[in-house]
């Protein structure tokens, strides 16, 4: 199971089906958290996840894919698009340099 | 570990079935949904300057067919070789997409969905032939020659065999909608769009399969009911009002915000872990959605392009002249219906009352920021 601890997390990828709506989205709500920790927020489609990746976030009926795309990498699930717990759980990560894994 | 943790751990290790169809809908809708923004502009277009359009105009209406004939199926074609083989793929898609497009007279998505990625393959099967094998110095001539003389041959080969095959595949398909549309079949339809919607399977049915139909239909009759049955608002607005009113606390504190970006922001995928966290739900979702598609056969409801992202804006802005008044039912009914269906099965608050009860008595609670 990938691991990587929050304080060494610099991008984080949010993946959707197509990598157009519903990622850019989460994407934007979660750059405005992150961007003062110094963390990038991108989004792409759950098959073009960059292979550097290192923390995916996407929702829980992609994950298959995404820690498919991307095995390295720790993929982040999510149930509900708005005040889901694991956006809370990434950033905590982050701020407190808790590990995170898939 | 957490209820949701525990599911995504499932569906991580499920070999899922459900995430090879998705592959496949994303491969097609895959080439469709970087091009959306060219549909607009030919839905806009078309919606003016037709003759039933809102200012008809014998100058402009003369970029509508180049534009859903040529252009379309050109960027479809070149995105689909992109997928399969980077930038060489995407020009030999172009190239190759040609061929299917040149003497057909309906727009040739499907042709160009088939065709690009072909012979992307085509050409990365071929390279790996003489790869590490060139001189040096001699890479680039290779390079262009293979896409050249490779491209020529297949453009003529989808000239002599791709194209009329698609046609009549086309009109085949398209007859077949025509016959479900006259028989009042067509909301049957939903029944399978709405549960593969909420598996996130709406862009490949959306457009995988009823955009490419859909233009079809645009420009015989200059508007398609096709667009309608996966964009519609409706089911997902009447469901996640429901919860509003009637859903458990975690849930119905979500859906406000849900609402407005399901209904105007168009992302319809906000309202899918709502079904998801109540699988009954769907049944409203397909009562919903055929209310909506049968309202629109019955009284000839249809949009001039595909409403990409499926807001109500996107709904207003592809109505034909004289057609918002069906449009708007076919919404509206959806809503009513699916929002009926759903606060029945939730009880109307009753099941709510019963699982926040259960809820507190839990040690586990999560608290969610609204």
């Amino acid at each position: 199971m990938p691991t990587i601890n929050g304080s060494d997390v610099k991008r984080v990828v949010v993946a959707c089906d197509a990598g157009m709506g519903s990622s850019v989205m989460v994407a934007s709500t979660l750059r405005s958290k992150l961007k003062k920790h110094g963390v990038e927020v991108i989004h792409t489609p759950v098959d073009e996840i960059p292979a550097d990746a290192s923390v995916v976030v996407c929702h829980q009926g992609l994950a298959s894919r995404a820690q498919a795309t991307a095995p390295n990498a720790v993929v982040v699930p999510f149930a509900v698009f708005m005040g889901d717990p694991a956006f809370a759980k990434v950033e905590n990560a982050i701020v407190q340099g808790q590990d995170l894994e898939s | 570990m957490s209820a949701t943790d525990m599911q995504a751990k499932k569906n991580r290790e499920g070999s899922g079935a459900s995430a090879q169809i998705q592959r496949v809908g994303r491969f097609l809708s895959g080439m469709i949904m970087p091009n959306i923004g060219a549909f607009i502009a030919w839905g806009l277009i078309t919606a003016m300057f037709i003759g039933t359009g809102w200012v008809p105009s014998e100058k402009f209406v003369l970029l509508v067919d180049p534009m859903i004939l040529y252009l379309l199926p050109l960027l479809i074609g070149y995105t689909g070789g992109r997928m399969v083989y980077g930038q060489r793929g995407a020009v030999i898609g172009a190239i190759a997409t040609v061929g299917v497009v040149v003497g057909s007279d309906v727009p040739m998505f499907l042709g160009a969905m088939a065709m690009g990625p072909f012979a992307a393959w085509c050409l990365k099967q071929v390279e790996k032939l003489w790869a590490d094998k060139i001189k040096p110095g001699f890479e680039m001539l290779v390079d262009n020659f293979s896409i050249g003389i490779l491209g020529a041959g297949l453009a003529m080969f989808g000239q002599w065999l791709i194209g009329p095959v698609v046609s009549k595949l086309v009109e085949w398909a398209g007859n077949g909608v025509d016959v479900l549309v006259e028989n009042n079949l067509l909301p049957l339809a939903s029944i399978i769009v709405e549960p593969a919607k909420v598996l996130f399977l709406n862009n490949a049915i959306n457009h995988g399969v009823f955009t490419p139909l859909g233009a079809q239909e645009v420009l015989e009759d200059g508007k398609s009911l096709l667009f309608m049955i996966e964009s519609n608002p409706g089911p997902g607005l009447g469901i996640l009002v429901a919860f509003m009113l009637f859903g458990p606390r975690m849930l119905k504190a979500a859906a406000p915000s849900a609402i407005i970006i399901h209904f105007f922001g168009g992302i319809h995928e906000v309202y899918f872990p709502f079904v998801l966290a109540k699988p009954k739900m769907i049944i409203a979702a397909i009562a919903g959605g055929m209310t909506g598609v049968l309202t629109g056969t019955l009284f000839n409801g249809g949009l001039v392009s595909a409403p990409s992202p499926g807001s109500i804006f996107a709904y207003f802005t592809f109505t034909p002249p004289g057609g918002h008044v069906v449009m708007l039912l076919q919404v509206i009914l959806a809503a009513a219906v699916s929002f009926a269906v759903a606060s029945f099965l939730l009880g109307f608050g009753r099941e709510a009352k019963r699982e926040n009860e259960a809820e507190e008595g839990a040690s586990e609670t999560t608290a969610v920021p609204a």
